[in-house]
Formats: structure tokens, sequence, C-alpha cells
């Protein structure tokens, strides 16, 4: 069997699509340098069926002739395993990050060292009563304590309005995000949308590239939120769970993803790790802020509660030794549910007693002067040290994470992502390709023309 | 196939180290602002909790002080009320034993017995001394003067009855060291008729020279008055010795609160010298990472495509 004089020509239009493929491919990467959650993509060229010919051929068993080329896919240009490590390291700066936020505003809330906080207006309310003590019947050192004990009074409730408002922000913002309709009920449903069109493709034998890249950015950003695990199910299709809760699941025969019914609201058995895991960790009544609320409710205990209860002398016991059935203070839960802590209203300048006795009286002041850099300043400065303590190990940690995940972010780009120096290179190539191409062909029309011209002229 | 390095890597890490300098900066700023090493508990927490524990004891001593000048101005009044009754007291020791004489005219017994009473009078007077408006030797019941100074014209018995209480008073001049400031007026004078005391004794003094009781005069009379100016010189050691403490603790309070201030200082002053160096250093860096960024972020195979 012969060859086709018009092969040549065959084979270069095969390279001139080919290589138009390929810079189409290049476009695209060059398109999508800075869409997030994208894989850079590969034209995958290779030879087409080559031709079978008997003649001309050694020994005459005949030999096969290329045909050119042709484009065998388009390729995803993606490591897995860097995905898997990634979204390990996402969950951990998701927690980290979630965590070091609230703390910080508590930091803020607390309002330490300086002049603004519990410590200060502790400081002063000793000032005052020591004053009292020089002068008791000094009407202006009366007012001072009246006024010092109810700054005192505020500074500790704004500080406890503080924690709680932490506390239910983390538990709003848990419930916000795994509520029915919410953040993650929403990604859920776009996944499981996601996959289904994955699947429709594939069914019909095409490689939907960017449908894969919607649904690994989805699970990026789920991992953020806590552990999520992809598990094959049986007809080929795939359930993903957040925390051990199934989000989305595979029907058994057809394979159709979906958001189980019941899945949101969502109810974890045990942490689900990353920004939930904090969350939940944060507004939970055994999480670290609850502590703090602990250590400042045993501030305020230890000023107006009793010496039975605190195991302290407390400022109530002093006061209430020499004012049986008055109290300086009240303390009790206020209409907000947080415990609010008050000058006992019978308690005025003119009313204020510095000690049993005459106008010059003053040893319920010196007794409560006497309280300073007591069990009261040592149990807020502890909790005070142990808020720094908290914040700066998970500022550390956030950093840490954040570092960890940039480094494997930096390895997946480096596999996945777009250089642009590498498409222009490219672009040369397939350009150059192209235009050899055209050249190639213009050979073989020369030739042709040769054949068809100039041929069977002799004598002409 | 070697680590591909795309631009979005370059740029990430470009903005993160920018990123980096740039928040090393702002805490540099923050602490050339506001002068303080810590601004946050966070920035360390130790040096926090110390700083907090520091300031309160600062908070302590300075309260000592304001307690010690305000116990020495008290003591100052005493002392000089003391000392002024402790004066009448020896002219009243002398007009005794002039009227115990047998040779004395009535008249001039009767002159010297106007001034017994005089100096009664002027003695609760002395008493009745006040400090920042406050009745220094009436216990606790500062707003009334101890004793009623006036004199009454003959047919009205006069009133010696001590005004004030016997309470205590205290200031704390150290950490759980109290000290009692006042001396009670019955202590000095006495405050009850037939009490056997300064008062009662001149009362006593006054009716005998009337009545020409000179053996009183010369025998009991002086015993007791000399008993008298001895426990007041008593009383005015212990205040003179209270003087001496509160001096001492003066001195004590200033040199913990130099070395408190010190501290404290220490803690959480930022050295000035050294944040201004770390800002115009971390300043250079910032400059050349902005620098070098630009040039990295800039270049491309582009540039030389033609």
């Amino acid at each position: 069997m012969a060859v086709s004089t018009f092969m040549g020509i065959q084979t270069m239009l095969r390279g001139l699509l080919a290589q138009q493929r390929a810079l189409d491919v290049t476009n695209h990467n060059v398109a999508n340098a800075n869409t997030v959650g994208y894989t850079r993509q590969e034209a995958v060229l290779g030879t087409t069926q080559p031709l079978a010919i008997p003649a001309g051929a050694l020994n005459g068993t005949g030999s096969l002739l290329g045909t050119g080329v042709d484009v065998m896919s388009y390729q995803r240009v993606r490591d897995q395993f860097l995905d898997l490590q990634y979204r390990a390291q996402n969950m951990s700066l998701g927690e980290k990050s979630a965590r070091s936020n609230s703390l910080q505003h508590v930091e803020l809330a607390l309002a330490e060292p300086g002049s603004n906080g519990v410590a200060a207006a502790l400081e002063r309310f000793w000032g005052a009563f020591g004053d009292l003590s020089n002068a008791p019947e000094n009407p202006a050192a009366r007012q001072a304590v009246v006024d010092k004990a109810r700054a005192l009074a505020d500074n500790i409730n704004q500080l406890q309005t503080g924690l709680s408002a932490a506390v239910t922000q983390a538990g709003a913002e848990f419930s916000a995000l795994t509520a029915s309709g919410g953040d993650i009920h929403r990604m859920a449903a776009d996944l499981a949308g996601t996959m289904n069109a994955i699947r429709d493709a594939e069914l019909t034998g095409a490689q939907p590239n960017d449908l894969y890249d919607r649904r690994d950015l989805l699970l990026d950003k789920l991992s953020e939120m806590g552990q999520v695990s992809v598990t094959a199910s049986p007809a080929g299709g795939t359930d993903v769970a957040l925390g051990g809760v199934t989000i989305v699941e595979s029907d058994d025969t057809t394979g159709v993803a979906r958001v189980p019914a019941g899945a949101f609201p969502m109810t974890f058995t045990s942490s689900p790790g990353g920004r939930l895991g904090a969350l939940s960790d944060l507004a939970s009544p055994t999480g670290p802020l609850a502590a703090y609320q602990q250590s400042l409710d045993r501030v305020a205990q230890m000023i107006a509660g009793t010496s039975a209860g605190t195991g302290v002398t407390t400022v109530n016991d002093i006061y209430q030794r020499d004012n049986p059935g008055t109290p300086l203070f009240t303390y009790g839960i206020g209409p907000a549910g947080t415990p609010v802590l008050a000058l006992n209203p019978a308690i005025t300048a003119a009313t204020l007693s510095a000690g049993p006795g005459g106008p010059g009286a003053n040893q319920t002041a010196l007794d409560i002067a006497a309280l300073r850099g007591g069990a009261i300043d040592k149990e807020y400065a502890q909790m005070v040290t142990a808020i720094g303590s908290a914040v700066a190990d998970s500022k550390r940690q956030e950093a840490t994470a954040q570092v960890l995940t940039d480094n494997l972010k930096d390895r997946r780009e480096s596999v996945s992502g777009v250089s642009l120096d590498e498409e222009m290179t490219n672009l040369i190539r397939f350009q150059r390709a192209y235009q050899a191409s055209a050249r190639a062909m213009n050979t073989t029309d020369d030739m042709l023309d040769t054949l068809i011209n100039r041929t069977g002229r002799v004598g002409l | 196939m070697g680590t591909r390095i795309t631009n979005n890597m370059i740029s990430r890490s470009v903005l993160a180290d920018l990123n980096e300098v740039a928040s090393r900066q702002a805490a540099t700023r923050r602490q050339m602002s506001s002068g303080k090493a810590i601004t946050r508990a966070s920035d360390d927490p130790y040096a926090a909790g110390r700083a907090m524990a520091l300031r309160n004891e600062l908070g302590g001593i300075r309260q000592h002080s304001r307690n010690v000048e305000e116990a020495q101005g008290w003591m100052a009044v005493t002392d000089t009320a003391l000392s002024h009754i402790g004066d009448m007291a020896q002219r009243a020791r002398e007009l005794v034993i002039k009227g115990a004489s047998d040779t004395l005219p009535d008249t001039s017994r009767e002159a010297i017995a106007a001034e017994i009473e005089q100096l009664i009078a002027g003695m609760k007077q002395e008493a009745n001394g006040t400090y920042d408006g406050r009745y220094v030797l009436s216990g606790s019941r500062t707003n009334v003067p101890p004793y009623d100074s006036r004199v009454l014209p003959p047919p009205a018995a006069p009133n010696d009855t001590y005004g004030g209480d016997s309470v205590k008073q205290q200031r704390e001049i150290g950490p759980s060291v109290r000290m009692d400031v006042n001396t009670t007026g019955d202590r000095v004078l006495g405050g009850a008729p037939g009490d056997g005391k300064m008062l009662d004794i001149l009362r006593n003094v006054a009716a005998h020279l009337r009545s020409g009781d000179t053996v009183s005069l010369g025998t009991q009379d002086l015993k007791d008055l000399t008993g008298q100016i001895e426990n007041l010189l008593g009383i005015r050691a212990e205040v003179g010795a209270g003087v001496n403490r509160l001096e001492t603790a003066a001195a004590r309070l200033d040199q913990t609160e130099e070395s408190a201030t010190a501290l404290l200082s220490e803690t959480e002053d930022a050295d000035m010298a050294k944040t201004l160096i770390d800002y115009s250093t971390q300043q250079a860096v910032y400059q050349s990472a902005l620098n070098a960024g630009s040039r990295i972020v800039q270049s491309s195979l582009l540039d030389f495509l033609r």
C-alpha cells in the first residue's frame, strides 16, 4: 500500500492543532494565575496511531510510519498527598488562630498592666481606706472611699462582662457555623453539588479539571473548621465527614452525593478539632474562659463574700465585724446573668463607718487598708499572669501553625501553582512548534507544487 | 524536577516577610510611645505579674509614708500640748511649796489659789489642742473638746469632766506595723472629781490654799502633784519615743520607695536607647525588604521578551 501524497499536510495539520491546544492550555493557566484553588494544567502530547506500511521496509516485513501528534489528555498537576498534609495543618491553624483571637480580645478587656485595669482600681481602693484611717472624720476622705469602692465594683463587673461576652461570642460563632443553613451547611451543599457535577462529567468520559479544583478548594475551606475525612463509598462515590459528622454522603447504589438529612445543626460526640474545636472549648463551662470567670469570681468573693466561703478574711468580713448587718459590698447574679459586685446602696460618705467609737475611730479602715497586697491582689495577679501566659502561648502556637501551613501551601504551590515564567517559556515553545508545523506544511506544499505543476511537462 | 518557584509563592513570601518586619516594628513603636516594655500581659506574663506586685508594693509604701506624715503631725501637736502642760504643772508645784509656808498671809494664799485656777484653765486649754480640726486628746471623739476650759464665776461648780473616750488611735506605718498615736486626756489630766489625777489634785490644792490647810499642802498635795508630774513626764517620754520611731520609719520608707521604684522601672519600663536603636534597625530592615520585594516581584521573563 502506498502512502498518500498528502500525508505530510495531514501530519502537519495535526501538529498545528496540537500546538494550538497546548497554547490554549497555556492561556488558561496564565488567565488563572491568581485564581484561588486553581491547579495548573498541562496538555499531554502524544504521537498518533502510526501507519503500517509494507513497502519500503527492510526485508519486506513492513514498518510503521509516524503520523504526527495529538493531545492525549489535559492533565491537572496536583499531588493529593500534599493536600492531605495541608488540610491537617490548616485544621491546626484554624484552631490556634480562633483561640488566639478570642484570648487576645480577653487580654484587651483586661487592660493590664496599666492604670485602667482592676489592679489599679484595687490599688486606689486600698489607698482610699488608708487615707480614711488617717482622717476618718474628713468628708473628702469618706467620699473618696465611696467613689473608689464604686469604681472597683464597676471595673470588676466590666471585666466579668467582657469575659462572659467572649464566651457568648464563641458559642454564637460555633452555632452560626454549625447551624442548619449555616456556613458549613452551605459548603456541604456546594460540595455535594460539585461532586455530582464531577460524576456526571466523568460518566461521559470527560475530565472536569476545574470542577476538581472547586471540590478541593471546598475541602480546603472545610479543613479550617475541623477534622475532614474523605472516604470512598460503594458505587464509586465518596463520603465526607467533618469532625466525625457525615456532611456529604453518596448513595450506595446510584453514587449520587447529598447532604444527609438531620446532619445540621451539627452535634459532635468528641472535639471536632479546627476552628469548631477551639470555639466549643472557649464556650465550654470547663474551658479556659470559664476558668478566668471563676478566678474573677473568686476575687469578687474575697471582697464581698465571707471567710467561710473563701478561706480568707474578706473586706465585707471586716466591715461587718464592726457594723453587724451592714455589708460594704453586695454581690449576686445581675439581670444580664453575670455576677454583679456593687457598693451597698445604704453606704454613703455620711453613713460610712471607719471604726467603732467616735468620729475619730479608724479600726475598720485600718484593717481594710491592711488587706492591700494580700489574697485579693494575689488572686487577681495570678489570673492576669495566667491570661498573659495563655495569650503568649496561643500567639506562639498560631505563628508556628501559620509557618507550617505556609510551608505546605508553598509546597503545594510549587507543584500546582502557575509560574508565569514557565508559561511564557511554554508560549514560545508552542508558538515556535506551531510556526515550524506551518513551515513544514509549506514544504510539503512546495513538493506538491513540483509534483502537480512541474511534472509531465517535458518538451513543453 | 527541582522545586518550582511560582509568582504566587514569591508574592506570598515577600508579603509574609514584610508583615513580620512591620509587626515587629509596631511592637517597638508601642514601646517607644508608651515608654513601657510591657504594654500587654502577654508581652511577658511573668514580668507583668511582677510589675503588678511591685506597683502594689509601691502603693503600700506611699500609703505608709502618708500615714507616717499624718502621725507625725498628730504627735507634734500632742507633744507641744504636753510640754506646755508640764510647764504649768511645774509652776503649780512651785506655788504649792510657796503656799505651804505658814508665814504667808491669807490674802497671798487667795492670790495663789486664783493662779492655780488659772493654771487649771490653761492646762485644759492646752489639752484642747487640735490637729487638722481634730482634738488630739479626745480619744476617738475627735469632734468634741476633751475639757471645758471656761473659768466660771464662783457660785458655779467647775466642770472638770473628760469629754473624750479612751479609744486608741492607730496608724499603720509599715506592713502590719501599727502604732498608737494618740494620748487620751484622762491619762494626762484625769476627768472626774476624786480620781487623784492632775485636775483633781489642783482643785484640792486650791481648796486647801483657801482654807489655809498648810499641812495638807506641804505633805499630801505636794506628794500627789509630784506624782502627777512624774506621770506626765512618763507620757511625754512615750510620745517622744513615738516621734523618734516615726522619723526612723519615714527614713526607711523613703529608702524602700526608692528601691521599689527602681525595681519597677527596671521591670516594666522600656530601655529608650535600646528601643530607639532597635527601631532604626527595624526601619532599615523594613526599607531594604520593601526595596528587595519590589525588585523580586517585578522581575519576570516578560521583561525580556520582545
